[in-house]
């Protein structure tokens, strides 16, 4: 047996527990735990957007807060300013984080390294101040709280968010199929052409790759899971906020990845499921708690260097009778 | 007749003359405690707050424990740290709400964490009291769940801004930081002077980040007779340090509300604060507002009756909001037990006894008499305006309710929701 037969086994295995969650959960009274579960489905979206550019492009991006920022807001303004529906404005959103991704790489990846990622710190801190100061428009600093509208409706019966179970699945279904279109990318020739620009852009070039071009689609695209992450956010917490486009939450991706295991398909979403959990239970008991994220973080660095999924994927290769 | 401790809490908690055993067979019989969360600012910007809420909060459940809980069932508060995130504030409402069973929360004074937990508390169906001052939260984004018995910057302005342009000065210039609390401060106050018949400047936004303020206190027009400022913390510190180093002060009125100076002393500022004129929501010194409920509610918190600084610290109470986070226990104590709450399918009945609840002088409520208005679910409060002399808040003119509530017409009407 492979190491991919048995991961695709267990993520088959993690996808049924994921479904069965809303009806299972009820059973032990821990409702509470079907709203966190779909928080983590939500930063590991966004931190597979991270992963996207550093994990598969080479680019350590501090910057997917603001693609985010603009999912969350284009929902939010989209509902609240312009009486949207659920999917135009979860459209809204989307294509707002896409635009402005589009905008933003053209500048951005014709830098690497450090001044890559100084200068995705920047678009991020320009425009959270320009958030906080558009209060009209963005709430500023108080944030845009909406009522979110129906999902969808069915003769009589209305599919809202207020219904967890439904909120749970609206998200748990677009964090699977964003997955699934990562795992066809990293799989297609244009996957192959980040991971070519990864390892070295110079050979790249030599075998006929527009870097830059295939450096700025894959900006594109993570701005989009950024976006779409946010757009979720903003419907799971029924509110936008600029705090979320500080490069401080962008960083949280960065180490959710790194943590998870950068270049994997679902290191970010594990990265940021444990350190939603360690959060949800420490931060109950010791407000400093991050302490604990931080010493996490350093062991995985020290210890692991390929995150959770490559440290998993080492000790199943190592088993007899599995192949790598 | 002297007064004991014991007798003085029976008497001002109106029921509280049960012993700790009474209370004990109380719970056995009338059933299980009552959640109720506290949503507070333990780490983060607002911290030195957070610290005064929790504090507060935890002392006003003690007191009505040793009373004999709530309709004779123990409270059992339950407290969340928001770290002064709204996403962080946000999930640890859904916390107390769905893991911890709070069946009523009192929440943040963190503008943008109640804004975002105001959704979530309506949509689970719990009341949530909030502690801020945007004046969002009980207006545009308040529902039937959202209460708040402080003031917020419509009413602060109402409060303060007629006495201060009759007392102070008709040229007004206003600074404060490139925020939504500074432009909602900036929005209220203008239209009150407007009206009034005064002049106001351009506004002055300082960047959130900006230590040095010299370039924009060099930008205040010469004609100006009153400084508006509001700003918080260090920004606070820099602001007063730097207008006094300028001898702003010799030249126009600095006024502002007390948000600015919130948890800090005047003496720590070193004489820059000298002078400047603050609206309150509860008289820093005891000496304003002297009566046995004030004193003993300072005596539990632990701070003296000068500076309201910690006996045991450098710490300086949160006067002017953390009081909420004490008084909307006991608002919730008197609303479950006016409307015989025993679940939470009896919430409607809660909601409708908040509605337009009145509540006397005392223990409970040491800020003093209110009413938590009906149509906008918001606290009329007596309201205080003090100069800044020796370093000691020095009370120049009271606003009461009644005069604060003729000025403050109701902008929403949440009793029209459905519940």
């Amino acid at each position: 047996m492979s190491v991919t037969a048995i991961n695709r086994t267990l993520t088959a295995v993690l996808l049924a527990v994921l479904v069965a969650a809303p009806w299972v959960l009820p059973m032990f009274e821990a409702e509470f735990w079907l709203a966190i579960t779909a928080e983590m489905l939500i930063w590991g979206l966004f931190a597979a957007s991270a992963n996207l550019l550093f994990g598969h492009v080479g680019l350590l991006s501090f910057g997917q807060a603001l693609y985010f920022g603009f999912g969350m807001y284009g929902v939010a303004i989209g509902v609240d300013r312009f009486g949207l529906g659920f999917w135009p404005a979860l459209g809204l959103g989307i294509a707002a984080a896409v635009a402005m991704a589009a905008v933003a790489g053209v500048f951005a990846v014709r830098l690497t390294w450090h001044y890559f990622a100084i200068i995705t710190v920047v678009f991020s801190l320009i425009f959270y101040f320009l958030a906080l100061r558009l209060k009209p428009l963005t709430g500023g600093d108080d944030g845009l709280s909406f009522a979110p509208p129906p999902v969808a409706r069915f003769g009589d019966v209305t599919l809202s968010l207020g219904d967890e179970t439904v909120q749970y699945l609206v998200i748990l279904a677009f964090a699977v199929a964003a997955f699934a279109f990562q795992a066809r990318l990293y799989a297609s020739p244009l996957g192959r052409a980040f991971a070519a620009v990864r390892e070295s852009e110079r050979k790249a070039a030599l075998l006929g790759i527009d870097v830059l071009k295939v450096r700025w689609i894959a900006f594109v695209i993570a701005g989009g899971l950024a976006g779409l992450a946010g757009a979720l956010f903003a419907f799971y917490g029924r509110y936008a906020s600029a705090t979320y486009m500080y490069y401080v939450v962008s960083g949280e991706a960065v180490i959710w990845t790194i943590v998870g295991g950068t270049g994997t398909l679902l290191g970010p979403g594990i990265g940021a499921a444990l350190l939603t959990l360690v959060r949800e239970e420490l931060s109950t008991v010791w407000e400093h708690y991050l302490l604990v994220v931080g010493a996490v973080v350093i062991l995985t660095v020290v210890f692991a260097p390929r995150g959770i999924a490559g440290a998993w994927n080492a000790a199943l290769a190592r088993l007899p009778g599995v192949r790598s | 007749m002297s007064t004991t401790r014991r007798s003085f809490l029976a008497t001002a908690l109106a029921g509280g003359a049960a012993s700790v055993m009474l209370a004990r067979d109380l719970y056995a019989q009338e059933g299980g405690p009552i959640v109720i969360g506290h949503q507070v600012e333990l780490t983060g910007g607002f911290a030195s707050w957070g610290y005064w809420h929790d504090k507060a909060a935890k002392a006003a459940a003690k007191l009505i424990n040793e009373g004999g809980g709530i309709a004779g069932r123990r409270l059992d508060l339950v407290t969340e740290d928001t770290e002064s995130s709204p996403a962080t504030g946000a999930r640890k409402l859904r916390s107390l709400i769905q893991r911890n069973r709070a069946a009523f929360v009192t929440g943040s004074v963190h503008s943008g964490v109640m804004l975002a937990s105001i959704p979530i508390a309506t949509e689970l169906k719990t009341v949530y009291f909030s502690t801020g001052e945007a004046t969002e939260a009980t207006g545009s984004r308040g529902t039937r769940y959202a209460f708040r018995s402080g003031t917020d910057t419509y009413a602060l302005a109402a409060a303060g801004a007629p006495w201060a342009f009759n007392n102070l000065g008709k040229t007004w210039t206003m600074i404060f930081p490139d925020y939504a609390w500074g432009h909602s401060h900036h929005q209220e106050h203008k239209a009150v002077i407007e009206r009034l018949g005064g002049k106001v400047h351009d506004p002055i936004a300082v960047p959130l980040d900006a230590r040095d303020l010299l370039p924009y206190l060099t930008r205040i027009p010469q004609d100006t007779e009153v400084l508006f400022s509001v700003f918080f913390g260090a920004q606070s510190v820099a602001f007063y340090t730097q207008a006094k180093a300028l001898g702003l002060e010799k030249t126009m009125r600095m006024y502002s509300v007390s948000g600015t100076m919130e948890a800090i002393a005047p003496e720590d500022m070193e004489g820059a604060a000298e002078g400047v004129v603050v609206v309150e929501n509860f008289p820093r010194m005891l000496r304003f507002k002297d009566d046995e409920f004030h004193r003993e509610h300072l005596r539990i918190m632990e701070v003296d009756p000068v500076h309201a600084r910690e006996t045991s610290s450098r710490r300086v109470y949160a006067k002017s909001h953390a009081w909420q986070a004490w008084e909307n226990l006991f608002l919730l104590k008197r609303a479950i037990e006016v409307s015989g709450w025993r679940t939470k399918r009896n919430d409607p009945d809660v909601i409708r006894a908040l509605e337009g609840m009145e509540v006397p002088n005392s223990l409970a409520h040491p800020q003093g008499a209110k009413l938590l208005r009906a149509q906008d679910h918001s606290g009329m409060i007596d309201c205080y305006i003090s100069r800044i002399e020796s370093n000691e808040y020095r009370v120049k003119h009271m606003v009461p309710r009644a005069e604060l509530q003729a000025m403050l017409p109701p902008r929403v009407d949440f009793t029209t929701q459905a519940l």
